[in-house]
Order: structure tokens, then sequence, then C-alpha cells
């Protein structure tokens, strides 16, 4: 292993437990505790992945989940991080958005055209001629993307935790563990966050020789560790702050949802990249980043480096680059910094050269030499590392999403928050505080100051621990008559991009990353955005805050769908009599959260079976299973009130005993309900919606007894009731054996409803027409209903029962004209278009969207006819939605289809253009494949029009309660 | 995701919570004209301010009336639906 | 290579001519200010002065140039809606973007991909074929699909949708095309400004002043311009420029989020909606998988986004293309809708003279760019509306006479 180290004091790796996986197809040997890219490099590999754009060869640069060009395939997940990701025995990786192989990568030629594609070149090119460009696309989309999806992937999907604290800490470095500490003192809940596997962060890798620290660091980890009401929640970082302490935690195992009280946000700062010459060859990396490696993995950097620095931080890395054993050619220090640290550094016998600037960097495959000038004067050193210390961008995502400003220290060179939302607190690096023992300081006063914040006590004021010397160059650019000096690596973009986007007019901060897509890529802009925002000012002669900054949208870092997603959570509603429909293999469709059964198989085909169940109602007797209506009661003192004022129809003057359509509109007058309602007693309604709108029907009834006012009480009773309705000419006979009821017509007349026993169970009886035939829809209690079905087909039997479901009930009501809400109804239907003007009741003082119909009423411009099919042509049969056309216009358009067998034709509704409404009118159906098929417009209902049937041996009962169902 | 606090449920989730539109006041059916009454139903001055408004708690069965800033999402009181409340709005 | 870039090689980006010219300083009066720097803003000013000869044109956008919903949205253009009047307001705008590369000489990267609308019951699938029957009588591309056809085309779908809710059918519509969205705003920025309109970023308007009924100006965080004419183009603040003048309308303001993975090796070559499950996806040329669902639950003037969006979408997401539970979304964010009733745009004049509003964009409006700005344009210049926006007026509510546009209930991407 040739940049192993020896024993590191607070290393990671577990020396014990060697393993071993490949990369690019070669086995590479690492220790438990590696990431992939520590073990990659610690034998020598540095070349860890191909750019995006050019496919030059990149190695480490941030080493901080967010080295983009380290990103590997394997087997079952693209884009994973090398730099954070643990390598496991085993593991299979390739680099990703390679043509070829890492070490040959063909896409490299895209290199040697480069001058060719300026920043924006694809606005500039493939799209004359016309009819090129989709080449061109697909060549760019060869070129685009990093790793590969194989769409094989099964699902995976990790389940969420939920938590609650009293103080969240993001970030457990210095500044975070005082923080914690503080704010658990006061005996508050507190949740320590960090994204690596250990608490400590800069503490343990930039200070990590600082011998004077080692006490106070562990005994920061040990107070932490021993106290109960701290949670350490490592490898894990916070993907997006959400309002009101809301933060979504990644882990390893999945998202925990935190619900804190206060916030204190210590992530400190991301180290910045000088931008110089081929400031990408494989081994030019921060010197934090040589600061992790080499603390954490006991790895070297390079044998021998230069190092790049504009703050202490700088010679910090050279020394610990020193006290490794590396040799460390030359501290190139752009300005001039605290004589105390030339000093040390000269005394390890480290060559410090002051107001040197950097020319470029070099090499073939990976970093050669370094040249830079001093005085005017270029000077090149070999080496195989170069470490730059130039400065910071704050780690500030989640208080940008918190909702902070931030504003540019001129002292630091730096961003800094300006104004913190309540109950949200900053500390450490990202306020601007560099000293370590200010850092404790900081963290400490912010920790207490979240604790009594969240108990709702006075905080005190803050003291400003900020440095008063600037740890980041203000400019950190150095062009070359040549360029290559990037910027952006995960974009590939350089200096020159940005330059031109600028000169192109582009030179609004949000204008410039559009067009040059810097900070786009999968690192946000982490280590990019900021020398963005510095080459932007300067070229326009702006300060940074008048330049401004982007915004830090979540995600933190890329979040798995599978940890968003969670577990798959989907209420699926069965209803009481499920068990019978499965036993006789119904198939079932799909109702909102419900299972209902389409149709029963009997017979060979889908069309022969719901056939069958037609006929039977018509012939015999069939039984639908109608539990998922909703179903409301009413009751109260101005139950009456309620039920005048939610539907179109009157309902005060309803006797007990009877039923009644209810009909509902909305405030504008479109249909948006309708069911069935029954009167208990003076002071007491049943009620049934549709389907769909139970829930909302439910809720919005609900509002509207709060805002009239009125004294009543409405339950939701959708799933304590199973509902059935047994239709046909023989129901009677069925159920009088059932139940002592009187079921004659004089004892229990069509639209009536009646409660008594069936089957031995309190049974509420509504005889109904929906079908029409004569019927009974039964409503009983969820844990009796499905012995009443039983009972009911075991009765059947005898008459040839048939259950019938859905389909078949369609093709029933549509016989007879029926509609149904959100079929033969569009989002815009009124009851006069719906062809129920008689479901109107304007004389009522008052009732939902009562003004809107009464204008409605006489602007009516379409209605709902009925239609028979002149042609016999059985492959001409028109489909639900097909136009109707009359002088190549549009007129309308087909609600409900079907044949019907009673009839012996086609039959239907359309919503048609008045002016074509009247009966036996001929219409012209364009079929989907555009023939035209005659049509004529016919009343409803098409069968049984005097409604005989539902109401055997009666009188013919006026239209209104003939149309009712 | 936001928190709200609510009279007898305490610190809930929001998206426990169906919003229900603001409040307003119907005008009186018998003697609105045509204008007012489309005005009502679809009319209004949309721009960012703090409004009455109706939630409704799906696990509770609760209509809840919040008094809510539509420019920062803040949520300044919460209050049970009282019966009649919209005559008084 | 294509010659253009070989030309570019030689010139040194100093030389290239700027995109868009120096801001100038605002004068004193414009013949015609609009208000808002979106996509809507710069192809009306593009228009009024290419078909019109009016150049003596202000954009005043409060931000910088395509910074609201222009660049928020997710790029899908197409034409397959329910009404006669959104066909064909929509079927122009489709014709307009096919040749806006040339009329801009710049890539606006519009790629057809064709667009499937999934249908997970028979109320949806009825829909979809009112829309493709609608569609086709129009003359439009449109056509219901089959289960089959789907799997051919997008054959890593799951069609069972992990067995709830299966996918029944689809409208497919083979113009549904993506198009880059910040390059049509540059595109008829540049066109703009190279015929005489000013554009001015960082300019807001804080009031509209009118004088017995009738326009006069702007007031501007700049100062006062004069102007008889004002357009108003901003969708998501359009509440906050109406209630300058007391204008009521049906509008309310809802974010719509959206979110990006990381990018991966393009496989998706379609665009996939599904209003059941609230989910429309497709891959951009940058390899990302661009996804959004339906607006938020509430009124709300803001760009936030919330964990609730982005969970409920990987969730849903994942029953059509399970597979995606091994990607990570890299980033989310949102846009201000302007929504109507009848889910159909506000076009036209108002009661307020030399007040032109374009406004109730929904979740439509980057599609109707070119046609609303053609439009607009035209109405602004003759103070008359086009015959194609006729049906689109702010006083349509009061008469009851909404666009059906509702009828097809889905999210509308």
């Amino acid at each position: 292993m040739k940049l192993r180290l020896s024993p590191q004091p607070l290393e990671w790796i577990d020396r014990k437990n060697p393993l071993t996986f490949t990369f690019e197809g070669k086995e590479v040997t690492g220790f438990a505790g590696d990431v992939a890219s520590s073990a990659l490099w610690s034998e020598g590999s540095k070349v860890l992945g191909r750019s995006f754009k050019y496919h030059r060869r990149r190695g480490l640069l941030s080493f901080a989940n967010h080295d983009v060009n380290a990103l590997f395939q394997a087997p079952d997940m693209p884009n994973v991080r090398g730099d954070v990701t643990p390598v496991q025995e085993g593991q299979m990786f390739t680099a990703v958005n390679t043509f070829g192989s890492l070490a040959s990568d063909k896409g490299s030629l895209v290199e040697l055209i480069g001058k060719f594609l300026p920043v924006g070149f694809y606005y500039r090119a493939f799209y004359s001629p016309k009819f090129l460009f989709p080449k061109w696309e697909r060549l760019i989309r060869e070129m685009a993307g990093l790793g590969k999806v194989d769409t094989s992937w099964t699902e995976s999907r990790q389940p969420k935790r939920y938590r609650h604290c009293d103080v969240a800490i993001i970030g457990a470095g210095p500044s975070g563990m005082a923080a914690a500490i503080a704010a658990a003192e006061q005996g508050v809940d507190v949740c320590l966050i960090d994204e690596n596997p250990y608490i400590g962060g800069s503490l343990d890798y930039q200070y990590v020789n600082e011998e004077a620290l080692s006490e106070t660091r562990s005994s920061l980890k040990s107070t932490i560790e021993s106290m109960a009401n701290i949670q350490v929640i490592a490898s894990a970082y916070v993907a997006g702050y959400y309002g009101d302490h809301w933060l979504a935690v990644n882990t390893d195992q999945g998202l925990i949802k935190l619900s804190a009280q206060s916030v204190v946000v210590a992530t400190g700062v991301f180290e910045q990249p000088a931008v110089f010459r081929n400031n990408d060859l494989p081994g030019v990396m921060n010197a934090s980043a040589a600061q992790r490696l080499m603390s954490r993995y006991a790895v070297a950097p390079c044998k021998e480096a230069v190092i790049l620095t504009a703050n202490p931080e700088g010679y910090r890395a050279a020394l610990d680059m020193h006290k490794n054993g590396l040799v460390v050619k030359a501290i190139l220090d752009t300005g001039s910094t605290d004589s105390e640290w030339v000093e040390q550094a000269r005394q390890s016998g480290i060559p410090v050269f002051e107001h040197a600037t950097i020319v470029e960097a070099s090499g073939r495959k990976a970093l050669q030499a370094v040249t830079f000038s001093v005085d005017g004067v270029a000077k090149q050193l070999a080496c195989d590392g170069l470490l730059m210390s130039v400065g910071w961008a704050p780690a500030g995502a989640p208080l940008y999403q918190a909702g902070t400003k931030f504003a540019y220290s001129h002292t630091l060179e730096q961003l800094l928050p300006v104004s913190l939302p309540e109950g949200v607190y900053a500390c450490g690096r990202i306020n601007g505080v560099f000293d370590i023992l200010d850092q404790f300081k900081d963290g400490e006063q912010a920790g207490l100051a979240a604790a009594l914040y969240m108990q709702g006590k006075e905080t005190p004021e803050l003291n400003d621990y900020a440095a008063q010397m600037a740890h980041s160059h203000p400019y950190p650019i150095w062009q070359h008559p040549k360029g290559k000096e990037f910027v952006d690596f995960d974009e590939d973009i350089q200096f020159k991009d940005l330059k031109g986007a600028i000169a192109q007019g582009f030179d609004n901060i949000e204008l410039m990353k559009r067009f040059s897509t810097i900070g786009m890529g999968p690192s946000q802009g982490k280590h990019s955005n900021m020398n963005g925002i510095r080459i932007l000012a300067k070229l326009t002669g702006k300060t940074i805050d008048q330049t401004g900054s982007t915004t830090a949208r979540p995600m933190f870092h890329p979040t798995p769908v599978s940890h968003l997603a969670g577990m798959r959570f989907r209420p699926e509603r069965l209803t009481p009599m499920h068990a019978f429909h499965q036993s006789v293999n119904a198939c079932f469709m799909e109702a909102g959260n419900w299972l209902r059964p389409e149709y029963y198989p009997s017979e060979a085909s889908r069309e022969a079976s719901i056939a069958a169940e037609v006929a039977a109602v018509r012939g015999s007797v069939g039984l639908i299973d109608v539990s998922t209506l909703g179903k409301l009661e009413v009751f109260g003192k101005d139950a009456v009130e309620l039920m005048d004022r939610l539907y179109t129809m009157r309902m005060s003057n309803m006797a007990i005993g009877a039923s009644r359509y209810a009909l509902m509109v909305d405030d504008s007058g479109v249909v948006i309900d309708d069911g069935v309602a029954v009167r208990y007693s003076d002071e007491h309604f049943y009620v049934t919606t549709t389907t769909s709108s139970s829930d909302s029907a439910y809720r919005m009834i609900q509002k509207k007894v709060i805002e009239w006012g009125l004294q009543v009480t409405v339950l939701n009773r959708t799933g304590q009731i199973g509902a059935m309705n047994l239709a046909g000419p023989n129901s009677r006979k069925i159920l009088s054996q059932l139940t002592d009821l009187d079921l004659s017509n004089e004892g229990f007349p069509y639209l009536v409803m009646r409660r008594a026993k069936v089957a031995g169970v309190d049974a509420t009886l509504i005889r109904v027409g929906f079908v029409g035939e004569l019927g009974y829809e039964i409503h009983v209690d969820s844990m009796d209903a499905l012995q009443v079905w039983d009972e009911l087909m075991r009765v059947g039997e005898a008459f040839s029962i048939k259950p019938f479901g859905v389909e078949a009930q369609r093709m029933l009501r549509l016989e007879k004209g029926h509609i149904i809400v959100g079929q033969d109804t569009d989002g815009l239907t009124n009851p006069f278009e719906a062809n129920m003007p008689w479901s109107v009741h304007f004389k009522k003082p008052y009732f939902l969207g009562k003004p809107s119909l009464m204008k409605l009423k006489n602007e009516q411009q379409r209605i709902l006819v009925g239609f028979e099919l002149l042609s016999a042509d059985r492959n001409a049969m028109p489909l639900e939605s097909n136009l109707l056309i009359e002088d190549g216009e549009m007129i309308g358009r087909v609600t409900s289809i079907g044949r019907s067998a009673a009839l012996g034709k086609v039959i239907g509704l359309a919503m048609i253009s008045i002016d074509y409404s009247k009966p036996d009118g001929e219409l012209h159906i364009k079929l989907s494949d555009g023939r035209l098929v005659k049509a004529k417009v016919v009343k409803t209902p098409f069968y049984d029009p005097d409604g005989l049937l539902q109401k055997p041996d009666e009188e013919v009962h006026n239209k209104e309660q003939g149309a009712a169902a | 995701m936001k928190f709200v606090t609510c009279p007898s449920l305490g610190r809930r989730a929001l998206s426990e919570f169906n919003y229900g539109g603001r409040l307003e006041r119907e005008p009186d059916q018998e003697t609105v004209s045509e204008k007012e009454w489309a005005d009502y139903v679809f009319y209004h001055n949309g721009a960012p301010k703090t409004q009455i408004e109706w939630w409704y708690h799906r696990p509770t069965g609760i209509w809840f009336l919040f008094e809510r800033n539509t420019l920062t999402d803040r949520i300044t009181k919460v209050d049970f639906a009282n019966k009649g409340i919209s005559n008084e709005a | 290579m294509p010659l253009r870039l070989v030309k570019y090689a030689w010139k040194k980006s100093e030389d290239e001519p700027r995109f868009f010219p120096d801001e100038k300083p605002l004068k004193k009066a414009y013949d015609v200010v609009i208000i808002g720097g979106g996509g809507h803003g710069m192809a009306c000013a593009y228009y009024l002065a290419k078909e019109h000869g009016i150049t003596n044109v202000a954009v005043l956008e409060q931000g910088y140039i395509g910074g609201g919903n222009t660049g928020r949205n997710t790029t899908i253009v197409r034409s397959n809606y329910l009404t006669s009047e959104g066909v064909k307001f929509y079927d122009e705008s489709l014709k307009l973007f096919e040749d806006l590369s040339d009329d801009f000489d710049l890539n606006i990267f519009y790629s057809t991909r064709g667009h499937f609308t999934l249908a997970h019951t028979d109320s949806a699938m009825r829909t979809m074929r009112w829309r493709a029957e609608v569609n086709k009588h129009h003359g439009i591309d449109s056509e219901v699909v089959d289960v089959d056809t789907i799997k051919k085309e997008v054959p890593y779908m799951d069609m069972s949708c992990n067995g709830q809710h299966p996918v029944m059918g689809a409208l497919y519509h083979a113009p549904g095309s993506v198009a880059r969205h910040d390059a049509v705003a540059w595109g008829y920025a540049r066109g703009a400004q190279m015929r005489g309109v000013e554009i001015h970023q960082k300019t807001r308007v804080t009031d509209i002043k009118t004088k017995g009924g009738k326009v006069v100006g702007v007031e501007t965080d700049r100062g006062f311009i004069e102007a008889k004419k004002v357009v108003s183009m901003v969708a998501g603040s359009t509440p906050r420029i109406t209630e300058m003048l007391d204008i009521e309308t049906p509008i309310e303001i809802f974010p719509l989020q959206a979110c990006v993975t990381e990018p991966v090796k393009p496989f998706m070559d379609t665009i996939v909606v599904s209003g059941s499950l609230h989910v429309y996806v497709s891959q951009s040329s940058r390899g990302e998988l661009v996804m959004g669902a339906s607006v938020d639950p509430a009124e709300l003037h803001s760009t936030r986004s919330t964990l609730d969006f982005v969970e409920g979408l990987t969730d849903q997401m994942m029953d059509l293309f399970p597979f995606t539970s091994r990607l990570k979304i890299m980033r989310q964010w949102a846009g201000m809708s302007d929504i109507t009733p009848d889910f159909a745009p506000i076009m036209g004049k108002t009661d307020v003279e030399g007040f032109y509003l374009d406004a109730g964009w929904g979740t439509w409006g980057f599609k109707a760019t070119p046609v609303s700005g053609k439009t607009m344009a035209y109405t602004v210049a003759n103070d008359m509306p086009h015959e194609l926006i006729k049906p689109f007026s702010l006083d349509r509510y009061s008469k009851f006479e909404l666009v059906g546009e509702k009828g097809a209930a889905s999210v509308g991407h």
C-alpha cells in the first residue's frame, strides 16, 4: 500500500479487518472503515473518475461528500460517492460516464474540440436545419448523464422514523459539540446530527496534532456520551429545513423526520478550491481534504507536496504533512500570514514563499509539478500533491432554507449570517469564528440560547466571536493565457466560460448560473458557487452583496428516492360482502379506495357475463352490493333546514318514511353529488352520497352546518353500514321469506322507506327504482351485512338469483335514463343541462347554489339527451366520449352508451347543444376512426317509460317521483 | 411541513388538515343581485394578506379557523369553527 | 461538427455580440409598458415590435429575465386539451414553438418526445378519449392507446402500478415536447431588444396610475413612467398587480413544486403523466429526471419547498418506475401558479382602459408562451382581443360562461 501511513491517533479504519473490492475490474484492498476513495488513494490510484464534459482525469478534490468526479457505478446503484461510501467486501465499482474505461476514455476526445464548444455552445448550433436536430440531440443525450440506470432494478423502500426533540444541533464539530453540551445542561432533549460516522468534525482533522486540545477533545466526547439527554445521530445529514424547525434527516437506515423546538446550525464551511490552470489534475486538492485523508484514513495525500495558502489553516496542513514524514516542498503564501506560522513552518524546514502567485499545475495523468511566481519570477517545483487552502464558504443550506439573510464580511472575506429567524442559531466557522477556543464559546452560547428559547425563557445577548482577519482569499482566481482554470468541477466550467457568459449579458448571478450551468451539477455548487460569485462581482465591478447569491434549496446532498418515499401506505377498502365476491371469483374494479365487483364471471366472456346479470335482473332477480355508497345520518332540531339547504329539491315536505332523490350543486351551480334521502322522523334523515364523494361531501356538510349555525348532527356511517339492492320482478317474493314486513304495495309503496328485521337483522329498506325494476335497497349494520346477503342469495336460488356488478347496473340504469354524476356530467354541468329541471325547487327560500341556478336556467346551451343508434352495424359501435358532429362542428359527446338486450338496440346519453335536442332529431356520432354513424334523439327512460315495472300494480306517479332513483 | 397548535388537540402536523378555503360571508340569496353573486362565487382580491381560513382536521373531524398570512404562511390564531361563524365574518 | 461552432471557435468571447445589451436608463415615457420579464412578457414585446411595429416598449422585471415561472416549470409543451378553445390556442402555440430556434437564431432545444397521459380508471379512460376525440377533430395528433402500445414505448414502466390502480390505457400525444425554458425567454428578450424594446431588470412596479378610468403610467422603485398601455404578464404575482387597480379576479395563487434527480444516462425518451398518481416525469438532455405533481393544497404566495411534496411524489412515482428508488433527488423548487376556477387563462382587455391582463396560467403557462405573446401583442396593438383569446375574457365568469377545461380533471402538464 503505497500511501498508507502509520497509525494515526484518531483514525477510523480497522487495520485488523482488511477487505477487498474491485474498481474498474481491478482488485483494491482497504480496511473496514475506509471509503472507496481513501482505499483507492492508499494504493496510489489517483484517477478516480472522468470529468463530465471533457472527460479529464480527476482525483480527490474536497473529500467532503461532494467529490462528484469520484462518482462510481455499482451493480445496483448509480452515482455512488467515493468520498463517503464505506467499502464493503466484494463490492464492484466502475467509474461513471466513461466511453471505454476510466484509463482509456474515448470521451476525452471532446477536449480536443473543446475550443469549438464555448459556454452555451448548444444554444448556438444544431438547430438548423431543423430536421437534423434529432440526430444531434441523440448525440447530446448519449454524452449526457452520469451513472447508468438498470430498469430491472426492483423497488426498494426504507421505513421512515419520527423523532421529536427540544434542540436539534446540525454538525458535531467543535462548536456543535459545545452547543450540544450547553443545551443539554439546561435539561432539554438534544439531537446532535453529523454526517460523519463519528463526532468531532474539524477538531479531529484540523487539530489532530494539537496536543493542547487532546484533553478538551476527550472531555467533550465523553460528556456527550455520558449525557442521557443528548442523542447523537451520526452518518446523517439534514437534507432540508422545512419550516417550523422541521428537519428531514437522512441516514443510511432511512429518513428521520425530526421536529425540533429550536435549531443550532453548526455546519461549518466548505473549503473552496483555487482557480488556476490545470487545477483539476489528480493530486491537486483542498488542504482540508488532505487533512481528512490523513487523520481519518491514515492515507497520505501525496509524497511531495506544495501548499498554496491564504490562511493559517494551510500552514497547519503543511505541518500535519511534515509530522507524517511527508515532504513539503514549499508553502506558497498568496499574501503574508502571521509571522508565527511562517516561523513554525521554517523551523520544520519548509520553505515559505510569501506574496506568491500560482501559475499552473502540470503533469500528464496526474500532478507532476507546480509553477508559481514570486516577484515576477517564475519557479517550478516537482511534486505529486498540491494542497489548496485559499478560503471557505458557508455550508449554509439549513440557514438559507430557514430564511436567514447573509451578508459579505470584508474582514473575513466570507458570507456570514446576519439575521436569523426565530429559534434558529448559528455557531462556529459558519459564523466566521476560526479560533478553536472561540468556537467552543460560540457553540456554548448558541446551545444555551437555543435551550432557553425553546423553554420560553429570555435569551442572553450573543457575543461576536468572529475572527478579525480574513481566512479566505478575496479572489483566489489566477488566470492563465492558455486557460483550463476550472471553477466548477461537476460541470467542467472554466473561467473563460463564466467570462463569456458575463460578456454576453448573462451578468446576473441567476442568469449566469442558468446559462453556464455553474452550480447545477450534483454538488450543487458547494465548491464552485462562491468562486462564481467572486468572478461575476469582479468582472462587473460590483460588490459581493450587490452580486447576490443563489438559493440553497433542498436537498443538501442528493437523497435516495427510497428514503424519501418510505413505505407504501395506500388505503384499500373492502365491503362487508367482499368474502362472498371473492368466493365466486368476482372481477373487481377500483372505485376510489374501494374494491367493487365489476361483474361476476358466469359466462365465457365478460360481455356475456354482464348480459346474463342484466337478464337476471330484468327477468327474475339480482343482487348488487352498494356498500360503497356514502351514508350519512342527519339528526337534530335543524335537520330539515339543513336538508333543504343542501339539496336542490325540497326535503322539508317529505313524509316520515318517504325517500327522495337528493341532488347537490356547488356555489356555481355545478352538479357535485347525488344520492337518496330518507326521513326517519321529523328531525332525523338518512342520506346516501356517491362512492367517490363520501368523504368530501361529509366534510363539506359539516362545514355548512357550522356556517349556517344549525342545531344538527351529521354522522358519516359509510363504513358502519353495509347496503345491497335486491332488484327484479321476483325480489318481493324473496324478501317476503326473510321479513315479517308487509311488502304489499299498500304496506310498502314505491319510494318509501321501512325499518324492519330482514333475516333476523335490523334493516332499513328503501323501495327504489334505479335499475327500473321492483327493488329494495337494504341497509344493515356492516357486521350483519354478509349474513343478510347470504340469506338473500340462499332464498333467491329458487329464482335463479344472480349477483350483479357495476357494469350490469350501468346498463340497467342507462335503460332507465338515469345519470351517473361524473360520467354523464362534467366539471361544469348544471341540473338543467343534466335534463333534470324537476330536481330544482326554486320556491325554497335558500339552497346551495340557488342564485347561480336561477341565472343558468335561462342560459342553457346544452342538454343531456337520450339517443338510439340507427345503424345496426355491429362494427360501428360508438364509444363513450365519441363526438357528435353537425356540419363539421362538434355539437356534443356521448356520455353513456350500451347495447340494450331488453330493447334490442344500442342506446345512450349524449350531452349536446340544445339546438339539436328535439326528439327524433337525427344525430351523427363520429367514431374514433372518423366514420360517422347515425342516431336519433329519443325520450328517456328508454325502457319502461312509464315506470310500471318498478311499481307493479300501482298507478303511475307524477314525473318527479318517476325520475327519482 | 408545518405545525399548528390547536385548542384541545395541541401541536399537530399541518398535513393532517384539509384546506377549506377562506372564510367569506355568503350574500343574502333573497336580495343578492346577479353581479354581487358572481363576485361572491368567482371574483376576489387574491393578493397576499392575512385571512381567516377553514381547515379540517381529518383524524378528529373538527373544523378549525386559522388566521393565516398567505405571504409568510404564518398561522397567528387558531379557533374552533363555531356555529354561525359566517354571519359574523 | 456544425459550422456554427467552428465559426465561434475563432472568435473571442469578448467579440461575441452581447446577448442582452447593456441596460439603458429608464425613459420618462413609453407607448407600452409590459410588467413581467418572463417568457410571456418577452414574447409580447417581441411580437409587438416584430408584427406591429411598436418598439417604444419597456419590459419591467422585478427580478431577472425568466426568473419566475418561466424558469421553474417542467418545460412540457403539448396541445391535447379538452375544449375547442384550448386546442386551437395551444395548437397555435405548438406551431410557433417549432420554429422558434430559427426565428431566434438560438437553439431552444425543442425536442419532440411524445406525451403519455396515463389512465388508471375507466372514468379517466373516458376523459382521455374525450380529449383524443376533440383533438383529432381539430387535426391534433392525439389518440387513446392501450396497455400494449404503452409497453412498447415505455417498456420499463410497471403497468400494474404495484397492484393498485393499474394502468388501463393512455392518451398519447406524439407532438408532446420539451424545450429549454430559459432559452425561450432569452430568445424572445434578445429578439425584442434587437428591435428596440428596452428590458429593465430589477425594476419593480409599485403602483399603476389612472386618470378618468384610463391608464396613464406606472410607478416603479426607479420612478414614475408614463404609458397609455400597460400589460400585466406576471402569473403568480397577478393579484398584487390587479390589486393596484382594484380589479378583482377569480385567480388564487397556489405553489406548484417540482424536483430533479441526479443526472443519469438518458433512458427515458417520452414524457409520462399520471393524473391519478399526481406524477409527471421526463428526462432532460442533462440526464436529470424532471418531475412534478399537482399544486399545493392551500393558497400561498411563496416558492418555498415542502417535504410532503417530495415524499408524496417519490412514493407515487415508484408505482410506475420501481427502479427509480435507486436514484437520488438532487434539488426541489417551486413556482407560484395563478389558478382559475375553470383551468383556463384570463386574457385580454379589462374595465380599466389601457390595462391588459394575461394571467390565470395555472400549470400551463410555459406551453402558451409564444401564442400568448402573439395574441396579447395583437390585442394591445389593436385594442381589441385577438380571435383566439376571446373565450378567455375576465368577465366570462360574471356571465357564467366558463371554459370547459375543468372537465379533464387531472394534472394538466
